[in-house]
């Protein structure tokens, strides 16, 4: 009973591989059609060779990079907003409507700014992470208790404290959620800065995953490499979300 | 800012204070709190009793100086209040505790973080300990509040008010929310931790908030009740009821009059506020 109920989750996967093996051997083999088969011996050439994990690096640093300056901007900002109605009234409209621009619109003005390297798709990336954390920071602060903040005056306890010691840790469950959602959104629109700002530098593999997966669409034709690149961003996501429900946890001990 | 000397020896003194609210939405003017004038003395267990939305918790809320009075003055030691301090303890009624500190980081955190004189690590150990010890929560000293019962976390928070040290205590309605036993044994040990036998100059002085008549009159040593519609002071009643008190001063007819007494006074305020007006010529 256990050990069934242990392999439940990956009936599904194997059954769909099980289909796209029996689809793809209908047709005729070729660039356009993967199978399973050539999708691993792909990923292996790719990952022996050093390419995809040199690739992943640079993705991942830019992501750290834009991710981390905008947590840092976002949280901030976020503070000012919710703490002060007048700093708050003043921006939301300003955040509202920089909002529904989707990353990749900016790509023109980063390209024309930043160049075609990394710091244009730090920007993107960064860009797209903002938003989400600013806007649970300022949820986090406004939804803490009043009665916690005139508690802690009554017991002597000056503004700078009150800032760090309440109203920080008060917030933080919110900014985690942002956190987290702005991290997903980092890593998925660095594909989308990579493919298009990365085109133009270096060869497979030093453009980052998005570039690589631009080379073998452009270039190469290569389904396989490019489904391989899809795996390896979608376990990278999962991976980095796990570790920061790990972080979140550590820092969050009075949630569980 | 002037400081007003106040020629009285009264340990607060609250001198005719005026309590207006405006009403964002309509921009109608509510008079919460009307002309009350109120001394407390040094080691006074004062109780406030009224009907709901008499304006008894605003003005807790004034001589802790959470808000301000539209007029009047309120002092302590005879220097006016002009906003929240360590020597005015309170503990709330919905007890806000931090709910990710745990229950010893609640009870350090005056002695912790407040702005003049905080405690090296080593004396708030000790005196975090003492209060644990006090208030009985031995034990649950890593618990969050979340993990604790009503009680518990009343106690923490009462605990939290005493480990600042502060001389005065105000306590707004701290037993409404836990259940008839709770409460009964919580008003007992309230007593004992207050320090019934000590002499007054030793005792903290206490306002206590309450629409329990009985509970004012078990704790207080002065009871002052409210009437609604503007909140007034009805009636300042002393409470000469021998101390140390236990669960058999409610058996004496003095407490029971007492009681009554305090009833008749408010009944009326305390239906009209229950049910409105039409509901008072039945009942």
């Amino acid at each position: 009973m256990a050990l069934s109920r242990r392999f439940l989750p990956f009936v599904l996967p194997l059954a769909l591989l099980i289909l796209w093996q029996a689809g793809v051997s209908t047709l005729q083999p070729g660039p356009r059609t993967p199978t399973p088969g050539s999708v691993v011996s792909t990923a292996w050439s790719l990952i022996s060779t050093g390419q995809l994990p040199l690739a992943m690096i640079l993705s991942l640093g830019r992501v750290l990079t834009g991710f981390v300056s905008a947590a840092v901007c976002a949280i901030l900002i976020g503070f000012l907003m919710a703490v002060s109605p007048s700093i708050g009234r003043n921006l939301d409209p300003l955040m509202e409507s920089f909002r529904p621009i989707a990353p990749i619109a900016l790509l023109p003005l980063a390209i024309l700014w930043f160049g075609t390297g990394t710091s244009a798709a730090a920007f993107i990336v960064g860009y797209a992470a903002f938003f989400p954390i600013l806007i649970n920071t300022i949820q986090g602060v406004r939804s803490i208790d009043p009665s916690l903040p005139r508690a802690a005056r009554t017991l002597g306890v000056g503004l700078p404290a009150i800032i760090r010691n309440v109203i920080l840790p008060g917030a933080l469950p919110n900014i985690f959620v942002g956190a987290r959602l702005g991290l997903g959104l980092a890593w998925s629109s660095i594909i989308a800065a990579e493919l298009a700002v990365g085109a133009k530098t270096g060869d497979a593999g030093s453009g980052g995953i998005g570039q690589m997966m631009f080379v073998f669409y452009a270039y190469s034709v290569d389904l396989s490499g490019i489904i391989v690149c899809m795996i390896a961003v979608g376990v990278v996501a999962l991976v980095i979300d796990r570790g920061l429900r790990a972080v979140e946890k550590r820092l969050l001990p009075w949630k569980q | 800012m002037e400081t007003v000397a106040i020629p009285t020896k009264a340990k607060i003194s609250l001198i005719a204070i005026t309590k207006q609210y405006i009403t964002p939405r309509t921009g109608q003017t509510t008079l919460a709190v009307s002309d009350v004038s109120l001394n407390i003395q040094q080691g006074e267990f004062l109780c406030i009793v009224g009907p709901s939305g008499c304006g008894k918790s605003t003005i807790l809320s004034m001589i802790a100086g959470l808000t301000k009075p539209s007029s009047g003055t309120i002092s302590m030691d005879g220097n006016a209040i002009h906003g929240p301090g360590r020597e005015r303890g309170v503990v709330f009624q919905d007890y806000a505790l931090f709910p990710w500190k745990t229950v010893r980081e609640n009870i350090e955190f005056g002695p912790r973080f407040r702005d003049r004189a905080p405690l090296s690590t080593a004396a708030r150990r000790e005196l975090v300990d003492h209060y644990i010890e006090l208030v009985s929560l031995n034990g649950s000293e890593d618990k969050y509040p979340h993990e604790l019962s009503g009680g518990m976390r009343q106690r923490c928070a009462f605990a939290r008010a005493l480990a600042n040290e502060p001389d005065v205590l105000l306590m707004d309605e701290p037993f409404a929310a836990l259940d008839a036993q709770t409460r009964l044994i919580l008003q007992e040990e309230l007593l004992r931790i207050w320090g019934e036998e000590l002499p007054r100059d030793k005792r903290k002085t206490v306002v206590f908030i309450t629409h329990g008549i009985d509970e004012a009159v078990f704790l207080a040593d002065r009871v002052a009740v409210m009437s609604n519609h503007p909140g007034q002071i009805k009636m300042e009643k002393p409470i000469g009821l021998p101390r140390p008190r236990n669960e058999g001063v409610r058996l004496t007819t003095d407490f029971q009059k007492l009681v009554d007494e305090i009833w008749q006074l408010i009944r009326h305020d305390a239906y009209e506020a229950t049910i409105g007006k039409a509901g008072i010529k039945q009942a």
